[in-house]
């Protein structure tokens, strides 16, 4: 029995991402020698869709690539939208954008913290990251009458005006996260566990990160500071102060350090926002009758810096309603099977679930 | 880091979380308390038939066909020459807001009544009137 290798299917249900991907692991012992990700349990063609259906219609779908944090993919979408048809939006429309993003990027990470924690078995955690997303989810339910799935942000600006005394309810909100993240590092940033488990796992050598393009906490955690919302700024994040929190371990807990710094600067963020939002201005401009947009015959990319990194629409008009083509570049292709395929090489079987979410892997945004 | 040393703060700040049992529970006593949603919450349609001109819009752009328009007999709005108002199958609806953006008398809404189980399917094909369900 000794050096036969053992063939197992790790998924596709696991603790190691929000969504079903299988990883095909052969071991030797408990070490794994040769790893393959398999995918295709979630596939609801989102693309294709999309080219079946108007502009207005296909908004709604966007954001289900992405069910941890569907925002993004809105921003994106109304964004590709507004630069073929030509429609500039109003400052108080970005400022409440960028609110969004910004929100969405903590509940996002708050989500990602109860399941980092979770992969290595502590479950207190997961409890408090989830009840504080939960506030977070609150507020989103009161700004767009949604919790998960947002459809807040339109083609040509925001869809409904932020409710009476929004603003201070966030910022209630930050003042409790703000004395809540020092807790979080006492339970689990600081922990030794968690150290003991994260540091030196599931390394990336910063020259690999570079060439093969790897995007976000990958990228970041290995010290290479690179963050589309400082090197490309969209809406008003060139308005905006705060840093990109970089770590050079390029393994899991630096992963977790650039994540934990993320959750302080998104705070920075969101009390600048509503130290200067403008309370004047539409937050829609006007749009078509029923809103048939026409996209003219050409194309574009847009970008936006998700929490878990660069997103990317290519959509491309051919003068009718419907949209010829969009392409949705998340974070997750390339993490998901490059990398992810070359870093369980040699890790013990245990640490799969816990490498698997350090790189945020959202199986959707895969099989798009 | 390396582990030469203990790492004392490390194991001893997680014991932190036990504070935590002194505290009141967040959590709900479900069913017997629920969670009241808030204001502008995007639950079942409600639509006020005197304002309703039966002009299918909603119809149009619900992406999932989710709704279609069946004549009725009750009072209805003088204006409404087809004589039809929305049906909505909520097996299809995703809860969008679309057919309410574009609705031109804004005589459809969204409610906050969002919780339906039944075990007859066709209870889930609802006439929105003046209040939800």
């Amino acid at each position: 029995m000794d050096n036969k290798l053992i063939k197992i299917f790790h998924g596709p249900q696991h603790p190691g991402i929000t969504g079903n991907m299988s990883v095909e692991l052969d071991l030797l012992g408990e070490t794994i020698k040769y790893a393959r990700t398999h995918v295709g349990y979630l596939h609801r063609g989102f693309e294709k869709l999309v080219e079946r259906r108007t502009v207005i219609q296909a908004f709604t779908i966007v954001c289900r690539i992405c069910v941890p944090e569907p925002d993004p993919n809105e921003e994106n979408f109304a964004r590709a939208v507004e630069g073929l048809v030509g429609i500039e939006i109003s400052e108080r429309a970005k400022y409440i954008r960028v609110m969004v993003q910004e929100m969405s990027r903590l509940a996002a990470q708050m989500l990602w913290m109860g399941g980092q924690s979770g992969s290595i078995g502590m479950g207190t955690v997961g409890q408090w990251s989830l009840f504080d997303r939960d506030l977070m989810l609150d507020l989103f339910e009161e700004l767009t009458g949604g919790r998960v799935y947002h459809m807040y942000t339109y083609p040509g600006g925001v869809r409904r005006d932020l409710p009476e005394g929004f603003l201070l309810r966030l910022s209630e909100l930050l003042d409790y996260l703000e004395k809540k993240l020092p807790k979080y590092d006492s339970i689990f940033f600081d922990n030794a566990t968690f150290k003991k488990r994260a540091i030196g796992v599931g390394v990336i050598p910063k020259e690999e990160a570079l060439k093969n393009g790897y995007v976000g906490q990958a990228l970041r955690g290995c010290g290479i500071q690179r963050d589309l919302r400082k090197d490309n700024p969209y809406l008003v994040y060139d308005k905006l102060d705060f840093d990109i929190p970089v770590f050079d371990g390029g393994d899991v807990y630096s992963r977790a350090l650039v994540r934990r710094g993320e959750m302080r600067e998104s705070i920075k963020i969101l009390r600048q926002v509503i130290a200067q939002m403008p309370t004047e201005g539409a937050i829609m401009q006007k749009l078509p009758k029923h809103r048939k947009f026409t996209l003219p015959k050409e194309d574009i990319y847009v970008a936006t810096e998700s929490a878990r990194g660069e997103f990317g629409y290519y959509m491309a008009g051919d003068g009718t309603e419907h949209i010829r083509r969009m392409q949705v570049k998340g974070p997750s292709l390339i993490h998901g099977f490059t990398l992810l395929e070359k870093m369980l090489i040699d890790e013990e079987l245990s640490n799969v679930a816990m490498i698997m979410n350090s790189l945020g892997i959202c199986p959707p945004e895969i099989e798009r | 880091m390396k582990f030469n040393t203990i790492d004392i703060k490390g194991i001893v700040s997680p014991f932190s979380a036990i504070g935590k049992v002194l505290e009141h529970p967040k959590t709900v006593c479900y069913p017997a308390q629920t969670k009241t949603v808030a204001p502008g919450y995007r639950g079942f349609h409600t639509n006020v038939l005197t304002d309703c001109i039966g002009c299918a819009n909603c119809q149009d752009v619900c992406m999932n066909d989710a709704i279609d328009m069946v004549t009725i007999v009750e009072e209805r709005n003088a204006k409404n020459k087809s004589g039809c108002i929305p049906r909505i199958d909520y097996g299809r609806c995703c809860w969008c807001n679309l057919c309410v953006d574009v609705c031109p008398p804004d005589s459809l809404a969204l409610g906050e009544v969002c919780i339906q189980a039944d075990e007859d399917s066709n209870k889930f094909l609802f006439f929105p009137k003046d209040s939800s369900c």
